[in-house]
């Protein structure tokens, strides 16, 4: 087991609440496999980013724990790299020098740091770009480097917050078949937090669908299809509409909490469309 | 984008060369006015009469002396107001104790013209250099204190969580990320410090008596009506400021604004 998360919970304080405090994940258990591509689905709000933080070292749950290879999380740490929404490049260091910081701090020589640095940019197809400053790149290309220093650590599992979701449909469309590449030439457990379903079908090999806030886990489902997929494959939309039906009944439930009371959710019609979401 | 940069720079230079040419059209205009005998000379002299009165200034060594004091006090103060205000900025971004405390004084004495300070100055460290000093880094000090506040506070989470991510902790997060992550607006926030504590400097050297300095010269004018040489000590003021504020904050803060992408 690459990942064991056991009986997580987390509350924040909140000011605006009755009580002063949020219930914002769990408890949860899961185990995510050796070299296993996971992603995680859920309304906005659930505890996606907070269980995906846990698991970095981050931030210290609650209740419970989790194992990464069989060792206790307590801190951020070398076995686990994260990619976040944002690129999160430091603009006054250059793109290799970007993908070396983590190497320096580990303690690398020079030479071996940029040896690694850009064999890794390389992975992503950005050596040219090794000197440019991160505002001369593209987002996509951000992303990129963004991932490159990431498994620059070789790490043994890769967290991604949403790392897509703000770039492109195009853009996105390259980087799921680099990921998919990079993922089977590096072994790397992915644990991929995302609000698109289609990437998460044509990208996973299981998916937890999680309940509305404090989230827990509603359902984990194996996604039935051999690599490599094919974006357009019509059971790719028709598995992707189920779980959109599902995903919607949890969001359906954070909108009557949230929302006036004469809200109520639209027509089931549409949602029963198979290519719906695609 | 190469095509670009050369219009921008054109337009740049267009800038420039309007400037000038303000300056130069406003000096004639002063000219004449004071050559067709619109005003009393003896108060409103020529830019001759101040050129000249400030070739004297320069011939005597008198010059060099006064900016070479002034600039001297300025470095040795604002030094110490860069270390000290540093430090208190930190101190209170991170520390909500000494936020909730020490916040609201530098909030209160912030509003305060340092000038303020120089009666107490004068009777706690005496008629003494030292008086003149503390008045430079009173006025210097809060300001740098509450822009390296805000810089520190502004710097984006997202590099707090790569930083932590990638092993950086304590002292080397600080000095790989933290620090290069505030620099733009700790910048800023060095070149606001730098003319609060001119303008104090200049403040504490026109009401003190004994050293000279070029708010000094100012007020030797004055006291001998010699107002070519009160117009060149002012002009001189000006000129000093200006030369810091552009020549090396201004340089500096574009120069990292550009590598960071933040402008063209
Ligand atoms: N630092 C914090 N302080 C207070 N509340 C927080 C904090 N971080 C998250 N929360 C709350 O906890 C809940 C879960 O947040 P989290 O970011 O994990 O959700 P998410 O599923 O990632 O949402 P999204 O899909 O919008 O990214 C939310 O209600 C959020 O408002
Ligand atoms: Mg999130």
């Amino acid at each position: 087991m690459a990942i064991e998360v056991k009986n997580i919970s987390r509350t924040y304080h909140a000011q605006n609440t009755k009580n002063g405090k949020v219930a914002a994940l769990g408890p949860i258990s899961l185990t995510v496999r050796e070299r296993e591509f996971f992603a995680i689905l859920g309304p906005s709000g659930c505890g996606k980013s907070t269980l995906l933080n846990v698991i970095a070292g981050l931030e210290v749950p609650d209740t419970g724990e989790v194992l990464v290879e069989g060792r206790v999380v307590d801190r951020p740490g070398p076995d686990r790299a994260v990619v976040f929404q944002e690129p999160g490049l430091m603009p006054w260091l250059t793109v290799r020098e970007n993908v070396e910081y983590g190497l320096k701090l580990r303690g690398l020589s020079p030479e071996e740091r940029r040896e690694r640095a850009l064999q890794y940019l390389k992975m992503v197809h950005l050596t040219k770009y090794a000197d440019a400053r991160p505002h001369q790149l593209s987002g996509g290309m951000r992303q990129r480097v963004s991932i490159a220093r990431a498994l620059a650590l070789e790490p043994r599992v890769l967290l991604m917050d949403e790392p897509f979701s703000a770039l492109d449909a195009q853009t996105r469309d390259l980087l799921h078949d680099e990921l998919q590449r990079i993922w089977s030439e590096t072994h790397v457990t992915i644990v991929f937090v995302t609000h698109n379903i289609n990437e998460a079908v044509y990208l996973a090999d299981r998916v937890l669908i999680m309940t509305a806030p404090p989230g827990q886990m509603r359902r984990i489902v194996r996604v039935p299809f051999a690599r490599p997929r094919d974006k357009a494959l019509p059971d790719l939309g028709i598995f992707a509409a189920m779980l959109h039906k599902e995903i919607k009944e949890e969001v359906a439930k954070v909108a009557a909490r949230e929302l006036d009371p004469d809200w109520t959710p639209a027509s089931p019609q549409q949602t029963l469309d198979p290519a719906a979401g695609i | 984008m190469e095509q670009r940069n050369s219009v921008d720079r054109e337009g740049r230079l267009r800038v420039v060369a309007l400037q000038l040419a303000f300056m130069v059209v406003l000096l004639i205009v002063w000219h004449a006015i004071v050559a067709m005998g619109f005003v009393t000379r003896y108060l409103v002299p020529s830019p001759v009469d101040v050129g000249k009165a400030a070739y004297d200034l320069f011939q005597s060594g008198v010059l060099w002396k006064s900016v070479g004091l002034s600039l001297y006090r300025m470095i040795c103060g604002y030094s110490v107001s860069l270390v000290l205000g540093t430090l208190l900025g930190i101190l209170l971004a991170r520390n909500w104790v000494a936020k909730a405390t020490l916040g609201s004084l530098v909030l209160a004495l912030q509003s305060l013209p340092s000038i303020c300070w120089l009666p107490f100055a004068l009777l706690w460290v005496g008629i003494d250099e030292r008086a003149i000093l503390a008045v430079v880094i009173l006025g210097a000090t809060f300001s740098i204190a509450t822009a390296t506040e805000n810089a520190v506070r502004n710097v984006p989470p997202i590099y707090l969580k790569v930083g932590q991510v990638l092993g950086a902790r304590g002292f080397t997060f600080a000095r790989d990320i933290l620090f290069f992550a505030a620099l733009p607006e700790w910048l800023g926030g060095m070149k606001l410090g730098w003319s609060f504590a001119w303008r104090s400097l200049m403040a504490a050297e026109l009401i003190r008596q004994d050293a000279l300095g070029i708010g000094r010269l100012l007020e030797i004018g004055r006291a001998f009506n010699d107002v070519p040489m009160m117009l060149a000590s002012m002009v001189l003021i000006v000129a000093l400021g200006m030369a810091v504020d552009w020549g090396i904050f201004g340089v500096l803060e574009r120069q990292v604004r550009r590598v960071y992408g933040l402008e063209k």
